[in-house]
């Protein structure tokens, strides 16, 4: 071994450029770090619930394969209603864009931008489709709860029925709004103005509104 | 305003204009894909994944790929020195430990440049020039290289343990970069983005904003920061060993020719005067050696700092756009007929 060692400045003399590839130290490390993503990366056999997504993010596989998280679909949204998923949506969505229509509701930017949605336009990776639009587009399905609503205590309540702008709520012979589900499209009118829980004494112990849009994988 | 102040108010202001474009809703889009609209330049590291993770060319993605590439060749890594707010967030590991590196994390990092002694040497003569001048004669001529010093210097061009460990083509950044691609490939989706520190950075601010925006509560508000800290803080060196966008931009950025550091042999203590310096060397956050290429850190980590530049007691060193012809002999072919003949 002695004589190795200093053998080992002679050899290296006459070789200028020996440098090696990569240290054992420095592979290791990246190994390390490597099977850390690819542990990270299980998460998504790890299971999660469908979301309501913004406009051409419906294939739920497509857009978290395409999705990188850069933000941009909630910043362009004029109104608003694309919000980033949180952490109890699952690790695997957390970031990617999910819709929120607790102040207001999606028209696919007909008033702003004519029809063509902004996220859509804006997302760099193409994780939202282009093509969808209010007629050929479904977010998802709006869903009462009878339960919760004011019109099924007999309050007279129709916000979400005058609200809804595609022909897709109907009022029985109570004058109680219905969901009429072959026309729905998930844009989120009647759920953004819903009013049953701003009514706490009638709707003690309710988390969300009477009427809400849910995913259609669910 | 000195380059290390400005290094810091730099990133900053970009994330104040990615804020504010945010909270006004006018599109600029975060560092993931900054732009204005729907033109966006891309992550070349996201872009690259997304295409994997899909199987499919998105256009938008290769027109980033292709300019993040041209400007890598431009600028080698001066994105990992100016822009990236991660150097700058880790700041906060100032409030953990007192102790301080040199510039900041981008590098393999020395010496802290207030306990360099080459530093000290050199702020001595600094300070002492023109009053005594008797001292500065002493620095300059009690410093010529010894024998044994150049030996030693030699030695280590040659490839001895720890410079080989510095010297190595690749590091563990690379085989990450690799790791994110190939996770990407199997899982389907863009792997790193889940834990990317310059993502987490602008999640930060825009679940801040909606916290206080829309009472948007939700557990990602304190996780999400809470995993950027541990990256910053626990990861001390998360830039020159864990960053696969670092490790991209270095790979390429060994074809960058423009603005690298070049010394001025007429202005230089050590060619011109036989002093030892080694300042350049000091004080680089890459380990660069200016002087001596061959015993520091290889060109391609330059961030474009200007710490050598600025660092250089004799202000030797500058950073042409262009290389002077002089200093790139590598790079003409010289076909006279003796290298014909002999070929």
């Amino acid at each position: 071994m002695a004589e190795l060692e200093e053998k080992v400045p002679d050899a290296a003399q006459p070789k200028k450029e020996q440098r090696p590839v990569i240290t054992r130290r420095a592979l290791c490390v990246g190994l390390g770090g490597t099977a850390a993503l690819l542990g990270l990366g299980a998460v998504r056999y790890a299971g999660s619930a469908p979301l309501v997504r913004p406009p051409g993010g419906q294939d739920e596989d497509a857009l978290v394969s395409a999705c990188i998280r850069c933000e941009k679909c909630y910043e362009v949204c004029p109104r608003g209603v694309i919000a980033p998923a949180h952490l109890e949506d699952g690790i695997l969505n957390m970031r990617t864009p999910v819709m929120d229509f607790s102040a207001n509701w999606c028209d696919w930017c007909t008033e702003e931008n004519g029809g063509t949605p902004l996220c859509v336009a804006s997302c760099p990776t193409e994780a939202l489709k282009t093509g969808s639009t209010p007629e050929t587009g479904i977010l998802g399905l709006a869903e009462l709860n009878q339960d919760l609503c004011l019109a099924y205590r007999l309050i007279g309540c129709r916000f979400c029925y005058d609200a809804c702008e595609y022909e897709a709520m109907a009022l029985d012979e109570n004058n109680r709004p219905y969901v009429l589900n072959d026309a729905c499209n998930g844009c989120g009118a009647c759920e953004s103005v819903c009013a049953s829980l701003q009514n706490g004494s009638i709707s003690a112990g309710a988390t969300e509104r009477a009427i809400v849009v849910r995913p259609l994988e669910a | 305003m000195n380059t290390k102040r400005l290094r810091t108010i730099i990133p900053l202001a970009v994330i104040g204009v990615i804020a504010v474009g945010f909270a006004t809703h006018v599109g600029v889009g975060t560092l993931s894909a900054i732009g204005w609209q729907d033109i966006s330049l891309l992550c070349p590291l996201g872009a690259l994944m997304t295409m994997i993770a899909t199987k499919t060319m998105i256009p938008r993605a290769v027109v980033s790929v292709v300019i993040a590439i041209a400007l890598i060749l431009l600028l080698a890594r001066a994105f990992c020195g100016w822009i990236c707010p991660v150097p700058v967030v880790s700041k906060i590991r100032g409030v953990f430990s007192k102790k301080t590196s040199n510039t900041d994390m981008t590098g393999t990092g020395v010496l802290p440049a207030n306990e360099n002694p080459l530093v000290k040497a050199t702020v001595t003569v600094k300070s002492t020039d023109g009053s005594a001048e008797g001292a500065v004669e002493a620095v300059h001529e009690a410093a010529p290289l010894t024998a044994e010093e150049e030996r030693a210097l030699k030695g280590c061009a040659g490839g001895c343990s720890s410079c080989a460990e510095k010297r190595a083509r690749l590091d563990s950044r690379h085989v990450i970069l690799g790791g994110s691609l190939v996770s990407a490939a199997v899982f389907g989706f863009p792997v790193f983005c889940l834990i990317c520190p310059i993502g987490l950075t602008f999640a930060t601010i825009v679940l801040v904003m909606r916290l206080f925006a829309f009472g948007d509560v939700a557990w990602g508000v304190i996780l999400v920061p809470a995993l950027l800290a541990a990256e910053v803080v626990f990861f001390r060196k998360w830039c020159s060993t864990f960053c696969p966008i670092s490790a991209f931009m270095s790979l390429l950025g060994k074809a960058n020719r423009t603005f690298v550091p070049t010394v001025d042999d007429a202005k230089c203590r050590e060619s011109a005067q036989g002093a030892s310096c080694e300042v350049c060397a000091a004080v680089c956050p890459q380990g660069i050696n200016v002087r001596h290429p061959e015993a520091g850190m290889s060109f391609s980590e330059c961030t474009k700092c200007r710490a050598c530049v600025e660092a250089c007691p004799t202000r030797a060193i500058t950073m042409p756009f262009l290389p002077k012809k002089a200093m790139a002999p590598a790079t003409v072919v010289v076909e006279d007929e003796d290298t014909v003949a002999a070929s």
